[in-house]
């Protein structure tokens, strides 16, 4: 069967306000991501950033009430037709909150707690299960209980609980908001690895832009519920006032390197990492080339 | 939840027989504990359950729930010691007078009583040792037909026992830290100060409960056709030994009604 | 201010949580404290004012020992920040919100009143005194228990993650206030994950691992101690990891932690080489 020439996420004109705020949480965005994409959504407090999320999943129409135009279309389906039920076959979601999205007692029965609810049978569910583990990694941690778990443990259950499902699109909300930088780089590595061997689409909302530039395709810039840019990280970092115009930190290197290049001193491609920094200023600045140069 | 209640991770075939099949000795053992009144045969009653914890492994981790029932069982029958009045009086706890007699249907009957509370009590443990509460709602889901969703909030409400405790424990210690002091004299001043606790309990609570629904919705909760991964399987042992032990139940029932087992 | 000495710490069960801690806080310090999660940072915390107390070993706070003392009495010198304003707004509105805590201090209605005004206005939400904090926004409510600690007039402020789950900007504007706080003569501990705000702010840094002091030194120190933060799988900001390497090619470049100190640098340097060139 040929690949649908359907983009895996499609939003157009999508607005949407919660019961009782006059306020739209979302206003008129509109995007197009392709499958295989790995796409960054960040934002300042308010900006709408996890009602984007919960637009994608579906959860908005279908669960949550208020106010909703335009269309949302994923793998050409629209969600405000589609059962909450196929869309999230479709699209495997993940929460800020560890603690407040695992069901269970144990790592087993969370992965298999989506599974079971789709109604596999036994032997596939254990199958997927092995799967997912291998997958994020975390087949240690199988049998475990799911409250001793650390919280870059806890979010790595909920990745493999959502992965199991063999979703297409994996969205994530804030996934590293609670976690230390080791447990924030285990998440990101994992989003990594899952991008780039399997293909899945990701969404990732996050604050941590000096993780989280590294990693990405693209990067959405929302701030009071309108898109601000649709740009990949290294376009960004040409015009940081689209970060800093609305509160948000553009890494340091990046603006260290910004401000060399515009007294003359830095010729590449502005850097994403300390590493490219640092090879992009050896280059550049005469005094801290070796010594045989 | 208590230690006495905690699931005892062992490999043997009791821990692997169908949580029904032990449902069912819970409450053969009962029906016969009712039946029976001989002390002697309550008593065997009560060490066939102990050789079952010994069986599955779990006897020490058994006796002091056990010592326990043995020590409640104690002071009941001393209650019950004094108001059994029939039979013949073999002595008067004030010797001399003829205050509180004690009979020896007195002590007959009091024993009964007391081993039969044991009966009734010692094989909860037992089951709940052996059997994952998951698996038995699983199984009263599947065979008794309880609707999925009150067991997924049985089981739910368990997972999130230690949760809450740790909110609980952050919310009085923010509280202790502004000074608060919990009052413990006046009733109604009590009431006001543990506002300051139920209140961020109550909200933080509706917070994870909203997040939870979410995150359960995304995966296919509440869709119908459920499955589960781990099938129980009623197997022929289990045939075996429930249909044996019906057996023996109706057995007892027959040779109680003939006069033979009292 | 702080004098923690041999301080070990257990749980009821036995489970070692925290080792052998000696260290010293002086008046008017700001102090980081940093370290992976489960490393026992919240816990070294909590006996600064009486949550926890020693198994062993003694914490005296304000010059006094906090074995003999209760969190309560501790709470006119410490104030403690958790990390999750909703465990500790219950009440309908700001205003009573911040009152709460210098109400239990048996003080006269005026200076409640008084103290709350004031405490509102450093966390800039006069306006908000009649809102119910619910209705506010994460970092808003942050800054309603920030001023509920405030109101007590504490000489030391204990912050567990204050930025956490809140926007660059929030987060920078809850450190601007405690700075502001500093400046004013309060000592300041801390505990982040987040290594710019370190280096924006402490002055020193105290790592913890495995319930143990790893280093305790002035921040730039720390920062260019980068194989002994590795051991606790922490990393120096971006702009020391960058110096560091530079480092290699020229040993005179300075320990700086900023974007700023870093730009400067590098220009002397370039500008020195082009004096010598052309000199």
């Amino acid at each position: 069967m040929s690949q649908t020439v359907n983009p895996a996420i499609l939003v157009e004109n999508l607005s949407f306000s919660y019961p009782n705020s006059e306020r739209k949480a979302l206003h008129e965005v509109g995007f197009e991501i392709q499958s295989g994409e790995f796409i960054g959504v960040t934002g300042p407090a308010g900006a709408g950033k996890s009602t984007l999320i919960l637009c994608l999943n579906g959860i908005i129409p279908h669960f949550q009430s208020g106010t909703f135009q335009g269309k949302v279309l994923i793998n050409g389906r629209d969600t405000f037709e589609t059962p909450c039920a196929e869309i999230s076959r479709l699209v495997g979601s993940v929460f800020q909150d560890p603690e407040a999205q695992i069901v269970a007692p144990s790592v087993e029965d969370e992965i298999a707690f989506g599974l079971e609810n789709f109604g596999f049978e036994p032997a596939d569910i254990e199958q997927r299960i092995q799967e997912a583990l291998s997958l994020i990694g975390i087949s240690h941690l199988r049998y475990r209980s799911t409250t001793e778990l650390s919280g870059g443990q806890k979010q790595r259950v909920a990745i493999a609980a959502a992965v199991a499902l063999r979703p297409q699109i994996l969205v994530l909300d804030e996934p590293t908001s609670e976690l230390d930088p080791i447990g924030t780089r285990e998440v990101f590595d994992v989003l990594r690895k899952l991008n780039t061997d399997y293909h899945l689409t990701i969404v990732v909302v996050e604050q941590k832009l000096n993780v989280m530039l590294e990693y990405i395709n693209r990067l959405l810039i929302l701030n009071q519920g309108k898109t601000v840019c649709d740009l990949p990280p290294r376009r960004i970092l040409e015009e940081p006032e689209l970060l800093t115009g609305i509160g948000l930190k553009v890494p340091p290197v990046s603006e260290l390197a910004y401000r060399l290049r515009k007294s003359g001193k830095y010729r590449p491609e502005l850097p994403l990492t300390v590493e490219e920094a640092y090879c992009g200023i050896v280059q550049s600045l005469k005094n801290m080339r070796n010594n045989h140069d | 939840m208590s230690a006495v209640a905690n699931y005892l991770p062992r490999n043997t075939w009791i821990h692997r027989l169908n949580p029904l099949t032990k449902m069912l000795w819970s409450i053969i053992l009962m029906t016969l504990s009712f039946l029976y009144r001989d002390p002697i045969i309550l008593a065997v009653l009560f060490l066939s359950i102990a050789l079952v914890a010994y069986m599955a492994g779990i006897l020490k981790e058994m006796l002091p729930a056990f010592k326990g029932l043995l020590i409640f069982a104690g002071i009941f029958l001393l209650f019950q010691i004094f108001f059994i009045t029939e039979g013949k009086v073999l002595f008067y706890v004030i010797p001399g007078t003829k205050i509180l007699p004690i009979t020896d249907e007195g002590i007959f009957g009091s024993l009964a009583m007391g081993a039969r509370l044991m009966v009734i009590a010692a094989s909860f443990p037992v089951l709940l040792g052996t059997t994952q509460v998951k698996d038995l709602v699983i199984m009263l889901v599947e065979k008794i037909k309880i609707p999925y969703t009150y067991a997924f909030m049985f089981i739910t409400s368990l997972r999130f026992v230690p949760t809450f405790m740790q909110e609980m424990e952050q919310i009085v210690q923010a509280q202790c830290s502004r000074g608060h002091r919990l009052e413990n004299r006046n009733l109604i001043r009590k009431f006001f100060s543990l506002c300051p606790l139920a209140i961020p309990l109550m909200i933080t609570s509706v917070k994870k409960a909203e997040q939870l629904a979410i995150s359960m919705e995304t995966r296919g909760f509440g869709l119908g056709s459920r499955t589960y991964l781990h099938q129980i399987q009623f197997r022929a042992i289990d045939w075996g030994i429930s249909l044996g032990m019906l057996g023996m139940v109706a057995l007892s029932v027959y040779l109680n009604l003939q006069g033979i087992f009292q | 201010m702080i004098k923690v000495n041999d301080l070990t710490f257990q749980y009821p069960n036995g489970t070692p949580v925290l080792r052998q801690i000696n260290f010293h806080i002086r008046p008017g310090e700001f102090v980081a404290l940093i370290g992976q999660n489960g490393t026992g940072k919240t816990t070294l915390l909590k006996h600064f004012n009486a949550l926890l107390k020693p198994s062993s070993g003694s914490v005296q706070v304000a010059g006094i020992d906090t074995r003999k003392s209760t969190t309560g009495e501790l709470a006119k010198k410490v104030g403690y920040l958790f990390q999750n304003p909703d465990h500790q707004i219950f009440m309908p509105t700001v205003e009573k919100e911040i009152s709460f805590g210098p109400g239990n201090l048996h003080l006269s209605k005026e200076e409640v009143k008084a103290r709350t005004l004031e405490a509102a206005s450093q966390v800039a939400l006069s306006e908000y005194l009649k809102e119910n904090p619910l209705f506010l926004s994460k970092g808003q409510r942050q800054r309603v228990a920030f001023a509920s600690l405030l109101s007590m007039k504490p000489e030391i402020m204990v912050l567990d993650e204050p930025t956490t789950g809140q926007d660059y900007q929030e987060g920078i504007q809850i450190m601007e206030m405690v700075k502001k706080l500093h400046y004013e003569g309060h000592t300041i501990i801390f505990v982040t994950h987040d290594m710019e705000l370190v280096a924006r702010y402490a002055q020193r840094v105290i790592v913890l691992n495995r319930g143990q002091v790893l280093l305790d030194a002035a921040t730039r120190e720390v920062f260019y101690h980068p194989e002994e933060l590795m051991k606790t799988n922490l990393f120096p900001p971006q702009i020391a990891q960058l110096a560091q390497k530079l480092k290699t090619n020229r040993p005179d470049l300075d320990n700086v932690l900023s974007v700023e100190d870093l730009y400067q640098e590098l220009i002397r340097l370039e500008e020195d080489k082009a004096n010598v060139c052309c000199g």
